[in-house]
């Protein structure tokens, strides 16, 4: 797809969601919500927090700002391939770009979430910056291991800086993928009655429905993992402990 | 797309045995714990991500690129 045609797709996109967003926001009320597109909104809201809250735990609140904006635009993207005849996330340039920003938002969570806990065992806000990112990187390294093994350690780095940056590549070609793939089999389907005007494609249409939708939970879904994984702490899974036994 | 057409057809058998290795133990054990069927579903998506991923390498990119 040439820079323009990218472009105008992603205008596209993006106005739809602005503009229904906005829209939305005129609904808002201190009572019950009237408004069907507040009442949409609301809902995909509450999807993504329980998403969030069941996979990275507790403290998974403070990234469902980010997971909606994934969820939204990668939805409303992949509703656009079903209408246009391509879409932003059919193209690999989009979908690499989102995977950078979702790995590097993990690198980010990362280290915010060692220098809190750093905050709360006392150490001062400027020696506490570099602690946290050396203690987001040592968290590559794998686990603590005696003295003599320390070339193993090293090789379990090097290795997880590879697969972090395959994560990149794992998002990206998969949505594209199953995008464009799905495309792909539309017009193989198409050329079968070709020469009776009869679109077989069409047929193709609810799959492709239900894979815009599963794209769109295992973009979010596999960031949550990646985000959990970044962000464990021993004193949170006492709190989820509290918080089944509250439950029960 | 024709040199690959024996190629394309295993690599689809083998993710479609994956699928259905993956939903066969995803279907049972939710019939043994419905309880758990919400943590279930989500790591079966997550495996079946994984699995979809080979055979999308295989059928769309690497004919692509051997392609030139």
């Amino acid at each position: 797809m040439s820079f323009w045609g990218l472009a105008f797709y992603v205008v596209l996109v993006l106005a739809v969601i602005l503009g229904t967003m906005a829209y939305a926001k005129t609904g808002l009320s201190d009572r019950v919500f009237k408004n069907p597109l507040t009442r949409l909104y609301e809902h995909v809201y509450i999807f993504v927090k329980n998403l969030c809250v069941s996979i990275i735990g507790p403290h998974g609140e403070r990234f469902v700002p980010m997971m909606f904006t994934f969820w939204i635009v990668i939805f409303v993207g992949n509703i656009t391939a079903l209408l246009f005849p391509t879409s932003p996330t059919a193209d690999l340039s989009f979908n690499l770009g989102m995977a950078l920003i979702a790995v590097g938002y993990v690198q980010y969570a990362g280290i915010v979430s060692q220098y809190e806990h750093l905050r709360h065992e006392g150490v001062s806000a400027a020696a506490a910056i570099p602690k946290a990112i050396f203690r987001h990187l040592m968290h590559f390294t794998g686990p603590r291991l005696p003295l003599v093994l320390i070339p193993i350690s090293g090789l379990i780095f090097v290795v997880e800086l590879i697969s972090e940056v395959m994560k990149n590549v794992s998002l990206s070609l998969r949505l594209y993928g199953n995008i464009d793939g799905g495309h792909q089999a539309a017009d193989a389907m198409n050329k079968l009655l070709y020469d009776y005007y009869i679109p077989v494609g069409a047929f193709l249409m609810p799959i492709k429905l239900l894979t815009c939708i599963v794209q769109a939970l295992i973009f979010c879904l596999l960031t949550c993992v990646y985000i959990s994984l970044v962000t464990h702490h021993e004193e949170e899974s006492h709190d989820t402990k509290e918080a089944h036994a509250a439950a029960h | 797309m024709e040199q690959f057409g024996l190629g394309i057809g295993i690599a689809a058998l083998g993710a479609g045995i994956g699928l259905g290795l993956i939903g066969y133990g995803a279907m049972q054990g939710m019939a043994r714990q419905p309880e758990a069927l919400g943590r279930i579903q989500i790591a079966m998506l997550i495996a079946f991500a994984f699995v979809e991923l080979v055979f999308l390498l295989t059928v769309f990119i690497i004919p692509g690129t051997l392609k030139g």
